[in-house]
């Protein structure tokens, strides 16, 4: 049943919540803006109700909370009434865009910057969602919310998220489901690992992984189609070992023009998890963990060109150095060497020394000197310089060290998740 | 940002909703008008699910039949591109052209699946209030060899107690799949449920899984035909033979 405006629901926990409007309806419900206690949230309402099961598995995810802040999150669930039931969460901001704008060019990253951000705000969440004990079953590019601005991500639709090894009923779609999902399995972590890969591409390359010239020769995408391409014969786009279902030009443009952009990190990583070796053994599929890590090590060589001051990919591995947009050579004579990371510093660059969004350090010129480079703290807590003649200095917030060859850096308590890290300047 | 604002739309598959609509003169009055009203309504939303769909875009193409066939655009149309004219009640019902003219249609070559990157199955909606009146047999055996026609999702919506359900039954390949309506209301809720329950559906990639979007989109529409007042599924209007009930007691 549907509901009306004004009309009110009784939550489990004894308050009411009245509908102001419809915000959208979907498949399995309705979405109404509520008004509960004076806030303004959102209420998911189920056009016909799923069974006693998924009602159980709805109050005991809103009473284990959500994984992380990127999720929006069943909070309160609502008597049985009127037919059905439904839950409350929180409103979806109204500068986050659906994925499938990003996909269908309506929307655009602002910067290469934010994209990364988006792909390790996901890999994050998937990650609290495996600690967490759930997997998250229907996966597909109408979960997630993105701001172009800075990447920032939310992750609805977690009303299917269920244990590990329980099937929810709802079931993902093909397109973006493992092979061993799209033949029939049960959605568990190693499934969800795959659609986190494919949804990493999409975001980075604004195509399909798996729909290069075989599909698109496919004239009508019947279900059983569906089952080939994207389950038993499925085969990567950019797979070495076979070239049958490369992109089509005119057709996939933006990954024939994003691919050879991006350095060779991404590049191995998604040929590696797209090989058949991981598309039939879902157990040697990449953790999410380790994601973080490539993702980390992508940003690590996204720097500002020198010369057009725009962002442009360096690629270490294969010692490209050449900015994507202008063509010029970029130094990479200056770095910041953080364990085995080398973090390229040019003005304008932005350095990440977790995996959180937030840049920890930015690289800039001296104010009064155009010729000399520094590095600015943007941490909340003080860094300690040990110079090569033995001095020690403090760079408190906001306040920056100049580029000089063998300055080390005690990051202190400064960095969230990685106290004590230590780095050291080379130029 | 340069090269991120050159980003292009994915390439998307079309999905094709087809209206096949019996204009016969049973059909004048209320009930024509109820359709024509219905699917001008139901457009707007058509696109609005096709505009936010990254995996395909929806075109719509409509057949009216009665003494003959016609085509109201030459070919399919994206949903805001199709301007309705109503369509007008007069003459029999040439179920059988339709189903020819439709199965001719269905093709690549001189047909309307000619979308360069590719289709998705299509959606056909059938509309009838009575019975054919032509070769309705040769008619849907072409059909019904068609290969979009198999894999099509395919609904048909009975008006009133007089329209043929064997035949539409057969048109669909189950009773499942036909939806009686009983009053003009009904009429326009159900075009509306069906039209967009087909496309939400039909234009999406598959849900991974055993249930097939024919089973996924009937399931939908019966659970929305449970709220209509005077729509009903085949299935729940087959009531115990009365005859049989009193043979056991005699």
């Amino acid at each position: 049943m549907e509901l009306k405006k004004g009309a009110r629901v009784n939550l489990t926990f004894g308050n009411q919540a009245t509908v102001i409007k419809e915000l959208g309806r979907g498949g399995q419900g309705i979405v109404y803006l509520v008004d509960l206690d004076g806030q303004r949230m959102a209420l998911k309402w189920y056009i016909t109700p799923p069974d006693e099961k998924f009602y159980k598995n709805l109050e005991r995810n809103i009473r284990q909370g959500a994984p992380s802040d990127a999720f929006i999150w069943p909070e309160y669930l609502t008597q049985k009434e009127n037919g059905s039931f439904g839950y409350i969460m929180k409103l979806r901001p109204s500068d986050y865009f659906e994925f499938g704008n990003y996909l269908l060019a309506r929307k655009n990253f602002k910067s290469f910057n934010a994209m990364l951000a988006a792909a390790m705000k996901i890999c994050n969440g998937f990650m609290m969602l495996h600690r967490f004990g759930y997997s998250y079953q229907d996966l597909n590019d109408g979960n997630f919310f993105i701001r172009p601005t800075d990447g920032d991500v939310l992750i609805c639709d977690n009303d299917n998220v269920m244990p590990q090894g329980e099937k929810s009923g709802i079931m993902g779609k093909a397109r973006y489901m493992a092979p061993e999902i799209v033949a029939g399995g049960i959605p568990d972590k190693y499934s969800d690992r795959f659609s986190l890969s494919v949804i990493l591409f999409m975001l980075f390359f604004a195509n399909h992984p798996f729909e290069g010239a075989k599909v698109v020769a496919c004239p009508c995408m019947t279900e059983t189609f569906e089952k080939r391409f994207y389950g038993s014969e499925a085969i990567f786009i950019y797979s070495p070992s076979d070239k049958s279902n490369l992109p089509v030009r005119g057709v996939h443009q933006n990954v024939i023009k994003r691919w050879p952009l991006f350095p060779s990190t991404l590049k191995k990583t998604f040929i590696d998890q797209f090989s058949e070796e991981k598309l039939w053994h879902p157990n040697t599929r990449m953790i999410e963990q380790e994601w973080e890590r490539i993702i980390s090590k992508v940003r690590d060589e996204l720097v500002v060109c020198p010369h057009c001051h725009e962002e442009t990919f360096v690629d270490i591995e294969d010692n490209k150095f050449k900015c994507i947009n202008c063509g010029d050579d970029i130094d990479v004579t200056k770095q910041l060497k953080l364990n085995n990371r080398s973090l390229i510093l040019t003005a304008g660059t932005k350095l990440y020394i977790n995996h959180d969004n937030t840049p920890d350090a930015e690289v800039d010129f001296f104010p009064s000197d155009k010729n000399l480079l520094v590095i600015r703290n943007l941490t909340q807590s003080c860094w300690h310089i040990d110079t090569p003649s033995g001095k020690v200095k403090v760079v408190n917030p906001n306040e920056f060290l100049p580029i000089l060859n063998g300055l080390k850096i005690s990051f202190g308590s400064s960095i969230k998740e990685a106290a004590g890290t230590k780095g050291e300047v080379i130029a | 940002m340069g090269l991120l604002d050159e980003t292009v739309s994915v390439p998307r598959r079309t999905m094709t909703l087809f209206f096949l609509i019996d204009t016969s003169g049973s059909m004048e009055g209320n009930k024509i008008g109820a359709v024509n009203d219905a699917v001008v309504n139901v457009l707007p939303m058509l696109n609005d699910i096709s505009e936010t769909n990254p995996d395909a875009e929806i075109k719509v193409a409509a057949l009216e039949f009665s003494n003959g066939v016609n085509w109201l655009y030459d070919e399919p149309k994206l949903a805001k591109d199709f301007i309705w004219q109503d369509v007008v009640a007069s003459g029999l019902t040439s179920l059988g052209a339709a189903c020819s003219e439709l199965a001719s249609k269905l093709s690549r070559s001189g047909g309307f699946m000619q979308s360069a990157s590719g289709s998705f199955a299509p959606a056909i909606i059938l509309l009838s209030d009575g019975g054919p009146t032509d070769d309705y047999n040769s008619g849907l055996a072409k059909l019904k060899a068609n290969n979009w026609f198999k894999s099509a999702i395919k609904i048909a919506i009975a008006i009133g107690d007089d329209a043929d359900k064997d035949v539409l039954k057969e048109f669909t390949g189950s009773s499942e799949a036909v939806i009686t309506v009983h009053n003009i209301d009904a009429l326009k809720q159900i075009i509306r449920v069906v039209a967009v329950t087909s496309s939400q559906i039909g234009s999406k990639s598959s849900t991974a899984g055993e249930i097939t979007k024919q089973e996924q989109v009937v399931k939908d529409i019966q659970d929305a035909t449970q709220n209509i007042d005077g729509a009903e599924t085949s299935d729940s209007t087959s009531t115990i033979d009365s005859s049989q009930y009193i043979d056991d007691w005699g």
